[in-house]
């Protein structure tokens, strides 16, 4: 406990948050980032590795790890894992085809312990487009009423493309976050 | 940092305490610890001659001399081979020992991949250059004693024969085969209640010319799935494509503004603009792409890349509103995600010009629909 509590104290020192964004390959992960970050997103290359970005939101400095899903590179998720105090899932709701993909991939994901106490964001990404299964469908299909009743989650329908939803969903998060760490402010 | 802490702490513990048992233990530990010391020395040492003796382990010298012996034995092959009989009947073993000689090339260059990190860099240029020549005459001897099929641009769709039947059967023999995903029923009947309600899109057919036209900005996205051995023109401009399960099939789309998505395809032919471009599990298949960022290959085998050539009406229009107006280039500059090192993947090429299919204009096409 010790070690945790000197952590915590750093952390309240310097409001850090480190925020981990996963999800299916093609959902729309760094797209959102940097639609978050107020950059070009007209160019973006299937991400190779990873990026991370530090970004002010409201009173805290955002560290967001923007991990690559193709399936070759999901296996070194487990690498981000550490440290997580927010996790991002990111589905891209047009592409029903790879839905069970993607409840197994976040299935796995939950059962790790050292994401265990981290907040669970789930976007609903890419309502833009039209037949887009909306947010109350997609946690359907994920089942996530069926989540371990400690997990602090919430799911938001956006679109990276227009912007919506984006500020709603990390402003619950962040909100979550330091209510968790923060106790004290 | 904290088993540190311990291990010297029970050290002076056993130390200081006169406890003879406790005593005992620790020498024995301590010999312990320096036999395992001294064993490590030892591999260290004889570790260190072995590379000394030019062992294969790291040496520069080790490697070459290999590589040399095999792209002799290569040379020799191919000679061989240039020089025997001409034509395919007298000679049946002819189009195995091609095969071989390729998969001997690939070898080659796997070796050469595998050493790259230590090798000095002249070396890696010179062996891969090596190997290019080697691939070339292995083509020229190809061309010379195999004829290739000519390559024709047919507008009729393939006719259901007999032969296309038994195809067919083998290939829903083949899908039986793909492994069921994972989830639980209670999922997978939550996903099959989705799956009816399906996005637009062209689904199991075969032999059929499949033209779709989109009108007005923005249109959804689309899906072509299960089909073989059919023509597919997208026209118009749509946000995002997915594509599953294609065999034989030449697929001409318009600007796409979000992101295609190919999974499962086999000997086909794509034209593609889009923003983002995702390829897996596709083999022997050409891509002529428009893309603006760097389009990526995961478990894919023998694709190539040429520059996006299709024209109908109003393209140009649609492209330079889609953000796609110009050619970044992007279309050669392929990610494979299963070969993540400097040299090139073995897994896709740049398809040479005099092998790409002349411009295609579907512009009047769809009047035969």
């Amino acid at each position: 406990m010790g070690l945790l509590s000197i952590i915590r104290k750093i952390k309240r020192k310097e409001k850090e948050m480190r925020i981990l964004m996963v999800g299916l390959d093609n959902s729309g992960k760094t797209t959102i980032v940097l639609r978050i970050n107020g950059e070009d997103t007209s160019v973006i290359s299937p991400t190779l590795g990873f990026n991370i970005k530090t970004i002010k939101y409201q009173r805290y400095t955002l560290n967001i790890w923007d991990v690559g899903g193709q399936r070759t590179i999901r296996s070194y998720w487990r690498n981000y894992f550490e440290q997580t105090d927010g996790l991002v899932w990111v589905v891209d709701s047009s592409d029903v085809r790879r839905l069970d993909d993607c409840k197994m991939e976040l299935d796995n994901l939950l059962k790790e312990e050292r994401l265990s106490g981290a907040s669970l964001l789930i976007l609903a990404n890419k309502q833009d487009i039209q037949g887009a299964l909306t947010p109350d469908e997609i946690a359907k299909v994920l089942n996530l009423d069926a989540m371990d009743k400690t997990r602090h989650w919430e799911i938001v329908g956006c679109s990276a493309y227009t912007g919506e939803g984006l500020l709603e969903g990390f402003d619950w998060m962040v909100q979550d976050i330091a209510s968790r760490i923060y106790v004290l402010n | 940092m904290e088993e540190e802490n311990d291990l010297s702490i029970s050290q002076t513990i056993s130390a200081k305490t006169l406890n003879p048992r406790s005593q005992k233990k620790h020498a024995a530990m301590i010999e312990r610890l320096s036999n395992l010391h001294q064993s490590r020395l030892n591999q260290f040492i004889s570790r260190r001659s072995d590379a000394d003796s030019s062992a294969p382990f790291e040496s520069t010298q080790a490697f070459l001399n290999r590589f040399a012996d095999s792209k002799r034995s290569i040379e020799s092959e191919l000679d061989r081979l240039r020089f025997i009989s001409n034509d395919l009947e007298s000679n049946p073993q002819l189009k195995s020992d091609l095969e071989k000689l390729s998969i001997a090339i690939a070898d080659l260059e796997k070796l050469v991949a595998e050493n790259s990190y230590f090798l000095p860099s002249y070396e890696v240029r010179s062996t891969l250059k090596a190997i290019a020549e080697l691939k070339e005459s292995l083509e020229s001897v190809n061309l010379k004693l195999v004829p290739r099929k000519k390559f024709s641009f047919r507008n009729k769709p393939a006719k259901k024969d007999p032969a296309n039947a038994v195809k067919e059967s083998e290939i829903s023999a083949k899908e039986s085969d793909f492994p069921v995903k994972g989830g639980d029923d209670a999922a997978s009947a939550e996903k099959s209640r989705f799956e009816t309600r399906d996005s637009p899109g062209f689904r199991n057919e075969v032999g059929a010319v499949l033209v779709k036209q989109f009108e007005g900005f923005e249109s959804g996205d689309f899906t072509l799935s299960n089909l073989e051995s059919c023509e597919i023109r997208l026209k118009g401009r749509l946000r995002a494509l997915f594509v599953h399960r294609l065999k034989n099939c030449r697929v001409f789309v318009g600007p796409v503004l979000g992101s295609i998505l190919i999974e499962e395809a086999e000997g086909c032919l794509f034209m593609l603009a889009s923003h983002q471009i995702r390829i897996h599990h596709a083999k022997a298949t050409d891509f002529y792409l428009r893309v603006r960022s760097r389009p990526i290959i995961e478990d894919c085998s023998s694709v190539r890349f040429a520059p996006y050539l299709l024209v109908y009406e109003g393209i140009e229009e649609e492209l330079r509103e889609s953000g796609l107006a110009e050619d970044t280039g992007n279309w050669a500059n392929v990610d494979d995600f299963r070969w993540l090192r400097a040299v090139q993947s073995p897994n896709w090429c740049i398809l040479p010009k005099e092998e790409q299919v002349s411009t295609v204009n579907v512009s009047d096409l769809e009047k035969q629909q």
